[in-house]
C-alpha cells in the first residue's frame, strides 16, 4: 500500500488533488426519503441566537431549511399537534432575520406575506397555517405547510441540460396556472425565481410572497409595502421596469417566470443571469435561441414574455399556459409583433 | 492494518475575542462518517447564512449509496449552494455590494477510504506517524503568490490582502471544488479548522494537540492555545480519530 502523500521539506504534504468538474447529469432522486439517521451535531446559528428552541411554546425548531435576503425558514415540530397524535406534526416556520426584524415595518411585511398567501387558494400555491408572535423573544413568524422535494434551483443543478418536454410541462403548466390564478385574484408575486418554486411530493408549489403586492381594491387595509422604503429584487429575474423604477406589475412576474421556464427547458438562463437592464443594453435578445427541446408552438409566447419592454411583453400568464398546453389561438393572429 | 470501524470526534466553535458574531459553522456526524467546517463571509448576517446553510444542507444528504455516490452527493450539494448563495438570494437596495459566501472543508470517511472536499482557506490536516500533513491547499491570494510568484510563506503573508480568497461557495458563478482521496490507516487523526484557528498556531502546536489520544483532549489543547493568543477571528475545529 502506498501512502498517497508526498512530503515537501516543510513536512507538509504536497498534494495535487484533481480539480473538480461540476457534476453533470446525475440521476434524479426527487423524493428519496432518508433512513432514520443518528443525530448530527451542528453548531448553533449565532445570528438567531436570540431565538429560543421552542417558539410560542409550541413550535420546536429542528433544522434550517433555507435562508434568504430577509428571513430564515426552519422545519419545526408542532408540539401541540404531536400531543394529539398527529401523524405528521411538522411545519415550516419563517422568521425574519434579526437585523431586519428590528426595523419597524418588519412584522407588517411578514404579515403581508402571510395574508397574500392565505388569500390564494390554489393547489399550486403553498398553504400557510398561521401568523404568530413569540412574545418572549418579540419575533413574528409564519407557520406553513412543510414541503418535501426540490426547489427548482436544486432541480436545475441536478439537470444542467434542462428537462425534456414531458417533464417540463408537468412543472410549467401548474406554475403558470398558479400565476394566472394569483394575477386573476389581483395578487402579484414580485419575486418569481427558481428558489421560490418547489417541486414537492404533492406537486408544484409557488411560494414566498414576501415581495408580493395586492392590486388596488384587493385586500384593502393591508399595509402596502412601499417600494421606496423597501426595495428588493433578485438580479437575474427582475424585469427592467422593476430595476429602474421599482415598478411592479403582473408583467414583471411574466418576465421572471419566462426566465425560469427558459432555464428549465435549456439548462441556461436566457441572459446569462445578467440583470435585465444590462441584458437589454447589450442587446442580448438578438441572439436568443429557442430551447431545442421546447415544442415550436411555445416559443412565440415564451419569447414575448421575455421582452425587456413592458409594451412588447404583451402576454398574460393564462395566455402563456394556453400556448404551452396547445389550446391557444395566441399568438397566430397577433396584430402587434414585438419590435425585436 | 486495522480496519477502521468507528470514528470518534469532537468539535467546537468560538467567536474569538474580538468579533461579536460567529460566522463559522461545523457539522459533526461520526455515525455517518461526515464532518464539515464552513467559514462564512458577507455582511448583514450573510456570512452566517452561508455557513449555516452549508452545514444544514450537508447534514440532510441521503445516507444510502456507496462512498462514491455520497461523495458525488456532497459535491452536488455544494454546487447547488453556490448557485443559491450567488444567484438566488433577494437583494435589498443599498445592500447589493456584499457577496454572501463561505469556505467549506468536508471530510467523508468509510472504512479505510477518506475524501476531503474543499473550497477556500479552511483546512484539513492529517496527523500520521508523528508527522503533520496539510491535506488541503488554500484557495487564497497568499497561496497563489506562493505557487505562481514563488514567494515564500512569510513574503506572501506580508502581502496586502493576501488573505483574500480565490474560491468560496457563493463567490463566483462557477464553483470549482478540490477533492483529495486517500487511504486511512489506524492511528490517523484528522483536523478540520477555519483560518481563525490555524492562523494563531504553529504546526508544532497543531501536531502536539493531534498527538493526544482523545479528540476531546486534542480539541481542548487547540482552543486553549488559540485563545491565549489574540483570537481576532472566529475559530472552529473538528478533530477526528479512528
Ligand atoms: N414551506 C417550506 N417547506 C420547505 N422548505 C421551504 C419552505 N419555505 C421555504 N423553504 C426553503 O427555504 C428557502 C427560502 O425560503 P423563502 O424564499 O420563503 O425565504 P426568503 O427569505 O424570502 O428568501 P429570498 O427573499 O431570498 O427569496 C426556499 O428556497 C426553500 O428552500
Ligand atoms: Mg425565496
Amino acid at each position: 500500500m502506498t501512502d498517497p502523500l508526498q512530503t515537501d521539506p516543510d513536512g507538509q504534504a504536497l498534494v495535487a488533488p484533481p480539480d473538480d468538474d461540476p457534476p453533470s447529469d446525475f440521476t434524479y432522486y426527487a423524493f428519496a426519503q432518508s433512513k432514520n439517521r443518528e443525530p448530527a451535531r451542528l453548531s448553533a446559528p449565532s445570528a438567531f441566537s436570540t431565538m429560543p428552541d421552542v417558539l410560542a411554546g409550541r413550535y420546536c425548531i429542528e433544522r434550517l431549511l433555507g435562508a434568504g435576503g430577509m428571513g430564515a425558514v426552519y422545519r419545526a415540530r408542532d408540539l401541540l399537534a404531536q400531543q394529539y397524535g398527529d401523524p405528521d406534526p411538522y411545519v415550516a416556520l419563517k422568521v425574519l432575520n434579526e437585523d431586519f426584524a428590528e426595523s419597524p415595518d418588519a412584522s407588517a411585511v411578514l404579515y403581508s406575506e402571510f395574508c397574500l398567501t392565505r388569500y390564494l387558494r390554489h393547489d399550486n400555491v403553498l398553504r400557510v397555517h398561521g401568523f404568530h408572535v413569540d412574545t418572549a423573544c418579540e419575533r413574528a413568524f409564519i407557520t406553513m405547510e412543510l414541503m418535501r422535494g426540490l426547489t427548482l434551483d436544486q432541480l436545475l443543478c441536478e439537470r444542467p441540460l434542462g428537462l425534456p418536454w414531458q417533464e417540463l410541462r408537468q412543472i410549467v403548466l401548474p406554475l403558470l396556472d398558479a400565476l394566472a390564478y394569483a394575477h386573476g385574484c389581483g395578487v402579484i408575486h414580485g419575486d418569481v425565481k427558481p428558489s421560490n418554486v418547489m417541486l414537492s411530493e404533492n406537486g408544484v408549489r409557488l411560494f414566498d410572497f414576501g415581495l408580493g403586492r395586492a392590486e388596488e381594491g384587493v385586500l384593502p387595509g393591508l399595509p402596502h409595502l412601499s417600494r421606496e422604503r423597501f426595495n428588493a429584487w433578485t438580479p437575474g429575474y427582475a424585469a427592467p421596469e422593476l430595476l429602474e423604477y421599482g415598478q411592479l406589475s403582473a408583467s414583471a412576474d411574466i418576465y421572471a417566470v419566462a426566465c425560469v421556464i427558459y432555464e428549465l427547458a435549456s439548462g441556461k438562463h436566457p441572459f446569462r443571469h445578467l440583470p435585465s437592464t444590462q441584458a437589454r443594453d447589450e442587446h442580448l435578445h438578438v441572439g436568443l435561441q429557442a430551447p431545442a427541446r421546447l415544442p415550436k408552438r411555445c416559443w412565440p409566447a415564451l419569447r414575448t414574455a421575455l421582452a425587456f419592454d413592458t409594451g412588447d411583453r404583451a402576454i398574460t400568464a393564462g395566455q402563456m399556459r394556453d400556448a404551452f398546453t396547445g389550446s391557444s389561438s395566441w399568438p397566430w393572429y397577433r396584430k402587434i409583433r414585438p419590435s425585436w | 492494518m486495522a480496519v477502521v470501524g468507528h470514528w470518534r470526534s469532537a468539535a467546537r466553535t468560538h467567536a474569538g475575542k474580538v468579533r461579536e458574531r460567529n460566522e463559522d459553522a461545523f457539522l459533526e456526524c461520526p455515525e455517518q462518517g461526515l464532518w464539515v467546517v464552513a467559514d462564512g463571509m458577507g455582511g448583514h448576517q450573510g456570512g452566517d447564512i452561508a455557513s449555516q446553510m452549508i452545514v444544514a444542507s450537508l447534514a440532510e444528504l441521503p445516507l444510502h449509496g456507496n462512498f462514491d455516490d455520497r461523495l458525488i452527493g456532497i459535491r452536488r450539494c455544494l454546487h447547488w449552494l453556490n448557485r443559491r448563495l450567488g444567484q438566488e438570494l433577494t437583494v435589498n437596495a443599498g445592500r447589493q455590494d456584499s457577496i454572501i459566501g463561505s469556505t467549506v472543508v468536508a471530510l467523508l470517511m468509510e472504512e479505510n477510504r477518506a475524501a476531503c472536499v474543499w473550497a477556500g482557506d479552511s483546512r484539513c490536516y492529517l496527523w500520521r506517524g508523528q508527522r503533520l500533513y496539510q491535506l488541503s491547499r488554500d484557495h487564497s491570494l497568499q497561496q497563489q503568490l506562493i505557487d505562481e510568484r514563488q514567494m515564500n510563506a512569510r513574503q506572501a503573508r506580508a502581502h496586502p490582502g493576501g488573505h483574500a480568497l480565490t474560491r468560496a461557495v457563493g463567490a463566483a458563478e462557477q464553483l470549482t471544488l478540490e477533492v483529495l482521496e486517500l487511504e486511512v490507516f489506524a492511528g490517523d487523526a484528522f483536523l478540520l479548522c477555519s483560518d481563525g484557528l490555524y492562523q494563531g498556531l504553529s504546526s508544532d502546536a497543531l501536531g502536539h494537540a493531534l498527538s493526544l489520544a482523545l479528540p476531546a483532549m486534542a480539541l481542548k489543547r487547540l482552543f486553549d492555545d488559540a485563545l491565549r493568543g489574540a483570537a481576532r477571528d472566529n475559530l472552529t475545529a473538528v478533530v477526528i480519530r479512528g
